[in-house]
């Protein structure tokens, strides 16, 4: 019976289990606060004070003093109208200014850096600011706390210097090695000659975590083979603990768990590869968006 | 029978309360635990209900961590929730432009900045001919600013990491980064390294051994990029397009005869 109907035998379970519940007024309350207190704790801990006191957060209050002296013939609808055009375009503006002022930085650096532009849709592998690869990006989503961050015009105050590469993940290896032991003679060095080369078809998603809290996830357009997917299955489960393992890490040292801010962009899986094999430790990256 | 009855549980009584005065005498005669009393209705209840409270605070506790977990789990996504649900914050953008005859000046002058900056960027990639290698799909690109030349196929590094018997180990893999052509020469002169022997099998001979220099394997021009790194022509022409060399970049003919016009000592490689 239980094996036809195993949802009905898993509820008798829980049923028998939790029997000393039943009109037990004390033992049900017992049982609610300590069901609760420690997932409250966790709750308020590693999502209610992140979100509270998140870094981006910080008040400016310089430059609010009303004038509407500039717009003397217009509405108040018009005022208002006019000057959130003037506020997108200045932060855009400082958006763009940030960018460039990111990518000369990078330009003293002599390693290989990425330059993510999401309002051109471009990714490039720069070195010494020669763009050495370009590649359009197919699709790209990012974190609430960006588009809160676009929305208050402070973007460009977290991008006018450059990210710093701090740990990567990936489903592909960083160098393609193979090990190969030294021929004893020529007959074996020949016989060694003679085999295929093995030509890589790896799937490449990657995850990059940068300095300042920005996290970006790059993802093949081409869907994976079988086993890309179960690489990919490890990958994701490897980003997911991770992640909680930094905030039990965080709540060890008796800090706040820090909100990642991250961008998801697709790429061509040649692209991305290319992109992810490239990169050196500690490379910079300058961001638009 | 009723009075027998009532005897019988008067009797069992006084042996109940005689055995307990007994038990009591003797535990503290002996140091011995007391035997345990009957227990009324009301005791066993109050026994069960604390039986049932420890279970539940047993069974709370650990279903509580578990839901802790997984909110741990889950905290980035709850947290992107929060932020979506959140009212803006009070310094928003439209607020920010309240000094609007101040911004429209600060406005132009960003667009000028902006302009000068995006100018000063442009200006930094090379305007003689330079080269990109790319190791991943291994192709050149000779430019010239950002006006493509030419585009050929090239073979890179194979990846490989040979182990020799003595311990010693080599890695044949094109470096990456900015390089500057060192030298260039015509109808090169291979010296092969140790591991060109080893990995053949064959003795490794003195430094200067003659069997060490062969001639036409590197093709017609090789352009050093220095630590022995070259961008050379080869031989084995069908492994175009391949990782398959021991570090250096492998041109075919037309393509090394391209680069070897282009690129001057001094000029830029940029591998990737």
């Amino acid at each position: 019976m239980a094996l036809k109907n195993p949802g009905g035998a898993f509820i008798n379970w829980l049923a028998q289990t939790f029997l000393f519940l039943r009109q037990n007024r004390q033992a049900q309350l017992v049982f609610f606060f300590s069901l609760i207190v420690f997932p409250l704790i966790v709750f308020v801990v590693a999502v209610v004070l992140p979100v509270a006191k998140n870094p981006f957060e910080e008040s400016n209050e310089e430059n609010i003093k009303d004038n509407t002296e500039a717009f003397p013939d217009s509405t108040p609808a018009e005022i208002v109208t006019s000057r959130r055009e003037l506020a997108q375009r200045m932060a855009s503006l400082e958006v763009d200014q940030a960018f460039f002022q990111a990518r000369l930085q990078l330009v003293k650096r002599d390693s290989i850096n990425l330059a993510v532009d999401l309002i051109d849709s471009v990714v490039a592998l720069e070195v010494k600011g020669v763009p050495m690869r370009r590649c359009k990006i197919l699709r790209y989503r990012s974190s609430g706390l960006v588009k809160r961050l676009r929305s208050q015009g402070r973007l460009h105050q977290w991008l006018s210097t450059p990210f710093v590469l701090q740990e990567e993940l990936a489903t592909l290896p960083k160098a393609p090695i193979r090990i190969k032991e030294a021929p004893r003679d020529t007959i074996e060095a020949n016989e060694s000659k003679g085999e295929d080369l093995p030509i890589e078809q790896r799937d490449a998603e990657f995850t990059l975590h940068f300095d300042r809290s920005l996290t970006l996830v790059v993802e093949q357009a081409q869907p994976p083979s079988f086993a890309g997917r179960l690489r990919k299955i490890w990958y994701d489960l490897r980003r997911t603990f991770g992640a909680a393992g930094d905030a039990v890490a965080a709540l060890i040292h008796r800090q706040i768990p820090q909100h990642r801010l991250w961008i998801e962009i697709e790429l061509p899986r040649e692209d991305a590869k290319a992109i992810y094999r490239a990169l050196p430790p500690h490379a910079g990256l300058a961001l638009r968006l | 029978m009723a009075r027998a009855i009532a005897r019988v549980h008067h009797n069992s009584a006084i042996m109940n309360d005689t055995a307990t005065n007994n038990s009591q005498n003797f535990s503290s005669l002996s140091g011995q635990p007391p035997r345990l009393r009957r227990t009324t209705g009301a005791e066993r209840a109050a026994a069960a209900g604390q039986g049932a409270a420890g279970k539940a605070l047993w069974s709370g506790i650990s279903l509580g961590l578990l839901l802790s977990i997984i909110t741990l789990i889950f905290a980035p996504v709850w947290r992107e929730w929060m932020f979506a649900i959140l009212p803006e914050s009070k310094f928003a953008m439209q607020l920010r432009t309240t000094d609007v005859k101040k911004l429209q000046k600060e406005a132009q002058r960003l667009e000028k900045r902006v302009a000068g900056l995006r100018k000063k960027y442009e200006w930094i990639t090379p305007r003689a001919p330079y080269l990109i290698v790319d190791t991943s799909e291994n192709r050149i690109h000779v430019m010239r600013g950002d006006e493509p030349l030419h585009e050929g196929v090239c073979s890179t590094g194979s990846y490989i990491l040979l182990k020799a018997a003595d311990q010693r180990q080599w890695i044949f893999q094109t470096p990456r980064g900015m390089f500057q052509i060192r030298g260039k020469k015509e109808y090169p002169v291979w010296k092969k390294p140790d591991w060109a022997f080893i990995e053949d099998g064959l003795p490794v001979p003195s430094p200067n051994a003659p069997e060490r220099f062969e001639y036409g394997v590197l093709g017609e021009y090789a352009l050093e990029l220095g630590d022995g790194y070259l961008i050379h022509g080869t031989l084995y022409k069908r492994m175009l397009g391949m990782p398959v060399t021991h570090g250096c970049v492998r041109l075919g003919d037309e393509d090394l005869r391209v680069v070897y016009k282009n690129l001057q000592i001094g000029s830029k490689v940029f591998i990737y």
